[in-house]
C-alpha cells in the first residue's frame, strides 16, 4: 500500500493532515511520528485506505478516485463567458474609498464613444459561448442607460442564455432606469456599507442622500424582488461596525448573504485609507463576525452567511467548487472573464484596472481595437498557480486555496514574496484555520451554521474525521 | 423472426391506473411491428391516423388496414408508439407521448440474482432492437427513454447499435440505461463517445462498500471487483452515471461507509440515488428479510446523506413517501415512482404533501410496510 503524501499543521493539541486532493483528517503527534518514520500500524493503513489517502496499485479504483478528486481541485478555464463593462467613469457620488477614480457627473471624455460602443458589440459578437454574464460597472452605469440598453438588446440576440448585473449606487434612479431593471434577466448589485452611519460617512455624506438611498433600496427590493437585488459592504478596518450591527442592518433589508470586504488596496483608496498592515486586525474581525453569525443563526428563522466564508468552507469540503474568480487554482487571467474599461482598454480583472489607474503598473492586456495582448497575459499566467509554489506545496490548505498575482503585484510590486508574508496568504490561512476550528469543535451552534453554509440537512461528525 | 407466442415483454402485471398494454383487434402482420398513433397528421410511414372513435375503442388507419385499439374514450393516444406482435391481441404501449416514464424492456435475461429484483430474470431472449430503434425515432420531442431489463448489456453489441442509431436519428432524445455494470470493457469508450457522453445516463447499482456483502446481495461472486474495474472505464470516458443503492436490512449498517466509499472512489458520478425497496418480484419474496422501515429509523441515512452531500456528491432519495422522511430531508426526495405504477393509500386522504409526493408502488402492502406513515 502507498500513502499519498500528507501535509500537516497544528490543530488544537493534535495535527490536521491533508493531501493534494483535499482529503483531510485529524490525528495526534504519535501518528505523525509513525507516518514520518515509516512505522504505520495496521490500523493506520486501514484508516488511510478506506478514507481515500492511500492505494494498493497504480490504476486501482482508490488511485483513480484520488486522481479524479485532485483534478476536480484544478480550475479548468472555459471560453470567455463573463464580461465586465464600464460604459462610463462618471458618477453622482464621491465615495472616499472609490477604487477606480471616478470622475464628476458632468465631466466629459469618460464615456464610451460611438466607436467604442461599436467595438464592444463586435467584441461580444466574437464570443464563442452559448451562455454569458454581463456586468455593468462604473462610475455609475445607469448614467448611460442608453448604452446599457443597446448592449442588452444585442446580447439577448447573440447569446442563447444571458443575464445582466447592474452595479449601481441606487442613488438616483429615473423611471426609465427602473423600467430597465424590471427585466427578469437583469439584476442589481449595490453597496451597503455595513450599517447606515458608516454608509453615510463613507458614501452618501448627507442624511438626505442616505435617506434617498435607503428608500431606493427598499423600493428596489419591493419592485424587483428580493432575489434580484444584492448588496455588498465595504469596510474601513480602522472604523468597523460591530458584527451585529451589520447582521441587523442587512437582515432589515432581507439580505441573508453578506460578503464582507475591507477597503480595497488596489485603487485610489490607499491614499486616504490605511490598507496595508491590517491583516491581523481584519482577520480577527472576520473571525468574530463568523462567531456572531453562529450565535445569530442558533435562534434565527433563516440562516445568514458570510459569502466568502461559505465559499471557502465548500472548497474545504469538496472539489469542483471553482466558480468564484477570487479563489481558484490555477487562476488563469484573461480567459473566461475580462473587463472592458470606459476607453476600450482590456483588463484581466477589476483590480488590475485599479492598479493600472493609480499608475503603479500597467496591467492592461490590450484594447478593443488591437485585441487581447496574449504575450502579456502569458507572462502573468505563468505564475498564476499555487500547485508548484514552494510555500504552497507544504500547506495543508493548498487544495482549497487559490492564488492572486494581481493582489501580490499591487501590494509588493512583485510576485515572489514569501507567501506567508502576503496579505492573500494570511487572510486565507486565517479563514481556513477558522473553518477547521469549527469543523472539529463539538459546539452544536457551530454545527448548525456549518450545515446551513455547507448546504446539508444536518452536520455529521464524519465531515471532521479523526484517526486515533 | 416468425410467430412467437412465447414473447413476453412485461412481466409486471397491468395496473388499473395506466395500461401499458392495450387490447387491439386482429392485425395482419407477420413480424413484430412498430406503429405510432396520430389523431391528425401523418409524418412517418409508421404513423396510423385516427379514422373512427366509439365508446370503447379508437380505430386507426394502418397502411390500409384498420387497427382497432380498445380503450377508455377519454384516453389520448396521439403520439403514442405501440409494438404489435403477430397473433397477439394486445399491443405494448412502448412510448406514451404524455408521460415522462417510458421504458423499453430489452431483455429479461440477467447474470445476477439480486435479492430485491423487481423483474426476476428469464431464460429466453427475443431480439427486438430493430423495433426499439424505430420506436425511438418516433418518440416525442426531448423524450428520455429508459432502457431496462434483465441486464441490457448482456446484448451489448445490439444495444450499442440501437443507441448509436437512435442517438444519430434523434439528436433531441436521451437515454437512461439501467445496467448492473458488469459488461463494460475499455474498448467501449469509442462507442460511448459515438453515442454521445451526455446522451446516456447509466443507472448502476452498488449495494455495499466491500465485495463480500455486495456480491452476496447480487448473488454473483466477483461482481464487486468487476464493477470497480468498470467504474474506471466509465470515469475515463466521462460517462454520466447515476449510482443506485437500494436500502436493505442487509446493507443498513454499512451505508455511512458506502458514502465514504462513493465520495473517495466514485467522485465522478452525477447523482447517487438511495432507493426504497419495491414490493414485487424477488423484492416481495424477500420482503421480510430485506425491507428496512426508514419511517421508524432514519439514523444511518442521516450520516450517509450528510457526508455524501457535504463532500459534493449530489444525493437523492428515490421511492420514499414524503411523510416517511424527516422534514429537513424532504427536498431530497422527488416523486420518482413511475406514473403507471404508483398509488396513494386511503389514509393519504387530503395530505398536504400529496402534490409533491411520489406515493407508493401499486403493489405496496400496507400491513407489511412503513410503520410511521403520517398524513401531513
Amino acid at each position: 500500500m502507498t500513502v499519498f503524501p500528507l501535509k500537516f499543521t497544528r490543530l488544537a493539541s493534535d495535527y490536521l493532515f491533508a493531501d493534494d486532493a483535499g482529503g483531510y483528517f485529524r490525528a495526534d503527534g504519535r501518528f505523525l511520528e509513525r507516518y514520518a518514520g515509516g512505522n504505520l500500524t495496521t490500523s493506520d493503513t486501514e484508516f488511510l485506505h478506506t478514507s481515500g489517502h492511500a492505494f494498493d496499485e497504480v490504476g486501482d479504483l482508490a488511485y483513480m478516485g484520488f486522481a479524479y478528486r485532485w483534478a476536480q481541485r484544478l480550475h479548468r478555464p472555459q471560453e470567455l463567458n463573463y464580461v465586465i463593462l464600464v460604459p462610463t467613469l462618471r458618477c453622482n457620488l464621491a465615495c472616499g474609498y472609490c477604487q477606480v477614480s471616478r470622475v464628476n457627473e458632468n465631466t466629459s471624455g469618460f464615456d464610451w464613444t460611438e466607436d467604442t460602443l461599436a467595438q464592444v458589440l463586435r467584441f461580444l459578437d466574437g464570443m464563442d459561448t452559448a451562455s454569458a454574464k454581463i456586468e455593468f460597472q462604473g462610475g455609475e452605469p445607469l448614467l448611460r442607460l442608453d448604452l446599457l440598453e443597446t448592449v442588452r438588446e444585442f446580447a439577448r440576440r447573440k447569446f442563447k442564455d444571458v443575464c445582466f448585473t447592474v452595479c449601481t449606487n441606487l442613488q438616483s434612479i429615473s423611471a426609465d432606469a427602473w423600467a430597465f431593471l424590471d427585466a427578469s434577466d437583469t439584476f442589481v448589485s449595490t453597496s451597503l456599507d455595513g450599517e447606515l452611519s458608516a454608509h453615510q460617512r463613507q458614501r452618501t455624506i448627507t442624511s438626505r442622500d442616505t435617506h434617498q438611498f435607503v428608500s431606493n433600496l427598499r423600493y428596489a427590493i419591493g419592485r424587483l424582488g428580493q432575489g434580484k437585488v444584492s448588496a455588498l459592504p465595504t469596510l474601513d478596518v480602522n472604523n468597523l461596525p460591530t458584527p451585529n450591527q451589520i447582521i441587523e442592518t442587512f437582515g432589515d433589508f432581507g439580505f441573508r448573504s453578506i460578503f464582507l470586504r475591507p477597503i480595497n488596496h488596489q485603487g485610489f483608496a490607499r491614499k486616504r485609507y490605511q490598507t496595508m498592515g491590517m491583516d491581523e486586525r481584519w482577520n480577527d474581525y472576520h473571525g468574530r463576525f463568523i462567531d456572531a453569525l453562529i450565535e445569530h443563526n442558533w435562534t434565527a428563522d433563516f440562516p445568514v452567511e458570510e459569502f466568502y466564508f461559505t465559499h471557502c468552507l465548500r472548497r474545504i469540503l469538496r472539489g469542483g467548487h471553482n466558480h468564484h474568480v477570487d479563489l481558484r487554482n490555477p487562476n488563469i487571467l484573461g480567459k473566461d472573464y475580462i473587463v472592458i474599461d470606459f476607453d476600450g482598454t482590456l483588463y484581466p480583472s477589476d483590480e488590475a484596472r485599479m492598479v493600472t489607474r493609480v499608475g503603479q503598473i500597467d496591467l492592461s492586456v490590450g484594447n478593443l481595437w488591437d485585441g487581447i495582448d496574449q504575450a502579456k497575459l502569458d507572462v502573468l499566467n505563468e505564475e498564476a498557480t499555487n500547485s508548484f509554489h514552494p510555500d504552497c506545496v507544504h500547506c495543508p490548505y493548498q487544495a482549497a486555496c487559490g492564488i492572486d498575482v494581481i493582489d501580490d503585484l499591487s501590494r509588493y510590486g512583485r510576485i515572489d514574496v514569501r507567501k506567508r508574508d502576503t496579505t492573500f496568504c494570511r487572510r486565507h490561512t486565517a479563514i481556513f484555520d477558522k473553518i477547521f476550528e469549527l469543523l472539529y469543535s463539538d459546539d452544536k451552534k457551530a454545527h448548525k451554521s456549518l450545515a446551513a453554509w455547507a448546504g446539508i440537512p444536518e452536520f455529521d461528525c464524519s465531515l471532521a474525521p479523526i484517526h486515533t | 423472426m416468425g410467430r412467437n407466442p412465447g414473447v413476453r415483454l412485461f412481466a409486471r402485471p397491468d395496473t388499473h391506473m395506466i395500461d401499458l398494454r392495450l387490447k387491439i383487434g386482429d392485425v395482419p402482420i407477420d413480424h413484430p411491428s412498430i406503429v405510432r398513433l396520430r389523431t391528425d397528421a401523418v409524418e412517418s410511414e409508421h404513423d396510423a391516423v385516427l379514422i373512427d372513435r366509439d365508446h370503447q375503442s379508437q380505430t386507426f388507419d394502418l397502411a390500409g388496414y384498420s387497427l382497432r385499439v380498445y380503450c377508455d374514450p377519454q384516453t389520448d393516444l396521439d403520439g403514442d408508439v405501440l409494438l404489435l406482435v403477430p397473433g397477439r391481441n394486445s399491443a405494448h404501449r412502448l412510448l406514451r407521448a404524455r408521460s415522462r416514464h417510458n421504458t423499453f424492456l430489452v431483455t429479461e435475461q440477467c447474470d445476477q440474482l439480486c435479492v430485491m429484483c423487481s423483474q426476476p430474470p428469464k431464460k429466453y431472449h427475443v431480439d427486438l432492437f430493430d423495433q426499439f430503434t424505430v420506436a425511438a425515432t418516433l418518440a416525442p420531442e426531448n423524450a428520455r427513454i429508459t432502457i431496462s431489463g434483465g441486464e441490457p448489456l448482456l446484448h451489448k453489441r445490439r444495444l450499442f447499435q440501437f443507441l448509436v442509431a437512435a442517438a444519430k436519428a434523434r439528436p433531441d432524445i436521451s437515454f437512461h440505461v439501467l445496467t448492473n455494470g458488469q459488461f463494460f470493457e475499455p474498448g467501449d469508450i469509442v462507442l460511448i463517445d459515438e453515442i454521445g457522453r451526455d446522451r446516456v445516463l447509466w443507472g448502476i447499482p452498488l449495494y455495499a462498500p466491500y465485495a463480500e456483502l455486495h456480491d452476496s446481495i447480487v448473488a454473483k461472486r466477483g461482481a464487486f471487483e468487476t464493477l470497480s474495474q468498470n467504474f474506471m472505464t466509465l470515469m475515463r470516458v466521462g460517462a454520466a452515471v447515476e449510482l443506485r443503492t437500494v436500502v436493505l436490512q442487509q446493507n443498513w449498517d454499512v451505508l455511512p461507509r458506502l458514502a465514504e466509499y462513493v465520495s473517495t472512489r466514485l467522485p465522478f458520478i452525477d447523482v447517487w440515488a438511495i432507493m426504497q425497496l419495491e414490493n414485487i418480484g424477488y423484492g416481495r419474496m424477500n420482503w421480510g428479510d430485506s425491507f428496512k422501515d426508514t419511517s421508524l429509523d432514519f439514523r444511518e441515512l442521516r450520516s450517509t446523506i450528510n457526508l455524501a452531500i457535504g463532500r459534493g456528491i449530489q444525493t437523492l432519495l428515490y421511492n420514499f413517501p414524503l411523510c416517511t422522511v424527516p422534514l429537513e430531508y424532504r427536498h431530497l426526495a422527488p416523486g420518482t415512482i413511475s406514473d403507471w405504477k404508483n398509488k396513494f393509500l386511503e389514509e393519504c386522504g387530503e395530505c398536504k404533501l400529496r402534490s409533491t409526493c411520489g406515493g407508493f408502488f401499486e403493489w405496496y402492502k400496507a400491513d407489511e410496510g412503513f410503520g410511521g406513515l403520517s398524513r401531513q
